[in-house]
């Protein structure tokens, strides 16, 4: 019988996209999500130090 | 009181940002017990609970507080952060597969933004809302075996969506001067052209998004671009090409000591050396594969790994080899349980039985179980969906008609 090989071979040269037989790569690789973020100080400094940024700890220092 | 809930949620802060989102969750979920009657606190508090459970994987628990945070942000009239808080949710309900209801909140989102004029806002809600498509258009195609660019309708419409919301979304990104923001939009971009069977839109994206990494530094989205670009060229049929940038993709993945990625990276090229007719090269390939698949424990990589190398073999001529493998491939396909596997490894083995005429005998078990076993498929086709592994590819099936035809 002729061999398999030459088969497999004619298969593979037939198509121009991967040939059924193989496995080919499906794995995209995705961009990150990008979530929304919310912070305690950005509230915590409108209400309470203007525009500046303070922890709770150096507000309380500063007193 | 105040002050230690306030101190609690800092702490909270402080951690997630410095990644350890584990001990981050312990201190909102303390400052939360505590308690405060600032809700617009207690909102960021709920928000960042949820994005700590989201990085964590715990999508139920990150449902449930960005959920609280959208309740609270109505309750006070906070636009920008219901806005927030809807694209936190929807992005959440993308994950768990709730594709519609997350279209409600990326929209919701997106809307705020565009009453709020507020042009990050509404260009970060379009890029959730590509995402939400394309991860629909790529679930219902899963459930089906396709390629790439052969897709029934619904599936085409919504990453056709997908692909409109990312161009929105780098319209605005452009004018902004976000580049990271254009590098995450051209890179998922990329991929849905690739998914459309739009391979030179592909490969156009991929590249700007290989550029923008580049002027960052990032080593990470680099090596990403370098397979996707391997991924459109095999479906170019520009094989050199594609193995040039999976070759990349292996140099960065070492460098960067990711395993997992290496193994993936192996296999892809081994494929692609077999599509070049290359089975020595393909078999060392394969053969680097199937170490790291043993090497973590990973069942069905290496159960993969022996069906390619099987195939190698026998493209080769060399069929004690092709058998030991192909016989190796039915005993990973029982010993995981995939039935198409186990019928696509019988179907090798009594194809190489043909081969070798009767040097081959039945000399084990597992070829004279094999008319029980294809009883058991009840004459329908094998069909191999998606599985998980680390290298996370899909296996193409060799169906019984090609083997028939190959004699």
């Amino acid at each position: 019988s002729q061999p398999l090989a030459g088969h497999q071979a004619a298969e593979l040269q037939s198509k121009v996209v991967p040939s059924k037989q193989i496995l080919h790569s499906d794995n995209m690789e995705m961009e990150p999500e990008t979530m929304e973020t919310k912070s305690v100080t950005d509230y915590f400094s409108k209400l309470h130090m203007g525009s500046l940024v303070y922890s709770c700890t150096s507000k309380r220092k500063s007193k | 009181m105040e002050a230690s809930c306030l101190e609690l949620a800092l702490e909270g802060e402080r951690l997630c940002k410095a990644g350890d989102c584990r001990a981050g969750v312990s201190f909102f979920e303390a400052a939360v017990q505590v308690g405060t009657e600032d809700l617009r606190t207690l909102s960021a508090i709920y928000s960042q609970l949820g994005n700590a459970y989201f990085y964590l994987h715990e999508y139920a628990k990150a449902l449930e507080y960005h959920h609280h945070d959208l309740t609270l942000a109505r309750t006070i009239g906070d636009l920008l952060g219901e806005a927030k808080a809807s694209g936190n949710l929807g992005n959440t309900l993308k994950v768990l597969g709730n594709f519609e209801e997350a279209i409600v909140c990326c929209q919701r989102h997106l809307d705020i933004s565009r009453e709020l004029n507020d042009k990050v806002g509404e260009a970060r809600a379009l890029y959730n809302l590509g995402n939400v498509y394309h991860s629909k258009g790529k679930n219902v195609a899963s459930a089906g075996t396709h390629d790439p660019g052969d897709l029934p309708d619904d599936v085409k419409n919504a990453l056709q969506k997908a692909a409109n919301y990312y161009e929105e979304n780098l319209k605005i990104v452009t004018e902004l001067g976000d580049r990271a923001a254009q590098g995450r939009a051209f890179g998922n971009l990329g991929n849905t052209h690739y998914l459309l069977g739009n391979f030179r839109s592909a490969v156009l994206a991929h590249e700007q998004r290989l550029l923008i990494a580049k002027e960052f530094g990032d080593r990470s989205a680099e090596r990403r671009a370098y397979s996707n670009l391997g991924n459109a060229y095999i479906f170019l049929g520009e094989f050199e090409t594609a193995s040039e940038y999976y070759k990349r993709t292996l140099q960065l993945a070492r460098q960067l000591k990711d395993r997992a990625v290496e193994a993936q990276a192996c296999y892809s090229l081994g494929n692609t050396y077999t599509l070049l007719q290359d089975y020595e090269k393909a078999i060392d390939y394969h053969l680097k594969h199937l170490v790291i698949a043993q090497e973590l424990n990973d069942k069905i990589g290496e159960g993969r790994a022996c069906w390619s190398l099987g195939n190698a073999y026998t493209a080769l001529g060399n069929h004690d080899q092709a058998i030991h493998f192909a016989e190796r491939h039915l005993e990973i396909s029982r010993e995981v349980g995939d039935r198409s596997g186990e019928l696509t490894a019988r179907l090798n083995l009594s194809d190489l039985q043909m081969v070798l005429g009767l040097s081959y005998s039945t000399n084990n078990s597992m070829m004279s179980e094999n008319h029980v076993g294809e009883n058991s498929f009840n004459g329908t086709r094998p069909r191999v969906g998606r599985r998980h592994s680390m290298e996370n590819m899909e296996l193409m099936k060799l169906t019984p008609e090609k083997v028939q035809n190959w004699n």
